[in-house]
């Protein structure tokens, strides 16, 4: 028999509760973008059409202090403490590289929807080869590098 | 907020349309979560087709890389399951779909379209339904087939989402 508790639709429907990351847009301007602000999300899609000005991307956990930033300008990725170790290499045409990954499984009358997130750049090297460092983030915060 | 997701499915003459199915269950009758043990599928038949397919409400900018295979659920000696993407629906029956084993790894999988056969899905956009493309599913069971239940099989359907 379906299964229409309160607690499935939550489950199942609430998608902001699928969501341990949100991500925070900073521009060159000074000016910055949430992903929920006010009561409400603002789609991606205000990052998108001024990608030429955003200056960092950041991806912050909603319960604790995990974050990762992205640097537009330098090409390189930070995780707390840690950066990664192209940071020196001349990049050109850096551009962000920001998606969620939905993955839905039904089995039976079972549904299990898990969410990872891909973030990174992408930039051109000096002999103009398009290079990318993506890290594949789960919802706990775990994270591997995904070239 | 964010894309939300649910399954549908395609049923009858008159292709109704249920969202947010809570199973994709086979059996010998055109019908929305059917329940096996009362249409089981006899050997050297087929179950009837099922047109399965994702529908996303809410907010998002854009839904892509859409990708459906059978990720667990052995198959029984004599079982096998053909799919195949974006079919155009027909009302469902027991003939042969003619269509290709369902994959069963995420390399192989099967790429979906918008229901209107976009690569992607774009939000709020004139003529955007929502809707996945339809992935027609049959189950075959064999003459020579075991008797018995088959195994419960799990199906994913994967997206990336900004």
């Amino acid at each position: 028999m379906k299964d229409n508790s309160i607690s499935k639709q939550i489950e199942i429907k609430n998608s902001i509760d699928n969501l341990s990351f949100l991500w925070l847009a900073c521009f060159k301007n000074e000016d910055l973008i949430f992903q929920y602000q006010d009561g409400k999300e603002n789609r991606f899609q205000l990052v998108k059409d001024c990608f030429e000005e955003l200056k960092y991307f950041i991806l912050y956990h909603k319960e604790n202090s995990l974050y990762f930033l992205v640097d537009l300008q330098k090409g390189n990725i930070s995780f707390m403490n840690y950066e990664d170790k192209d940071s020196e290499e001349k990049k050109n045409n850096i551009r962000l590289i920001y998606f969620r990954r939905n993955r839905i499984e039904i089995s039976g009358d079972k549904q299990n929807h898990t969410v990872t997130y891909h973030l990174g750049y992408q930039y051109s090297d000096l002999q103009g080869n398009n290079r990318k460092v993506i890290l594949e983030i789960y919802q706990n915060g775990s994270w591997i590098i995904n070239n | 907020m964010a894309a939300t997701f649910v399954f549908s499915e395609r049923n009858g003459a008159g292709e109704v349309v249920t969202d947010d199915i809570a199973n994709v269950n086979m059996g010998s009758v055109d019908s929305v979560e059917l329940v096996p043990a009362s249409y089981p599928i006899t050997r050297g038949d087929n179950s009837f087709c099922k047109y399965i397919s994702g529908k996303f409400t809410g907010v998002w900018t854009q839904i892509s890389n859409l990708k459906f295979w059978k990720s667990a659920g052995a198959l029984v000696t004599g079982e096998t399951i053909k799919a195949s993407a974006n079919a155009v629906y027909a009302q469902p029956s027991q003939v042969d779909t003619g269509d290709s084993d369902i994959p069963t790894t995420e390399g192989t999988a099967l790429s979906l379209n918008s229901a209107e056969g976009a690569a992607t899905i774009e939000y709020g956009v004139s003529g955007v339904s929502g809707y996945t493309g339809n992935v027609r599913l049959q189950t075959q069971i064999a003459v020579g087939a075991s008797a018995g239940a088959t195994n419960q099989k799990t199906y994913t359907l994967q997206y990336d989402e900004i």
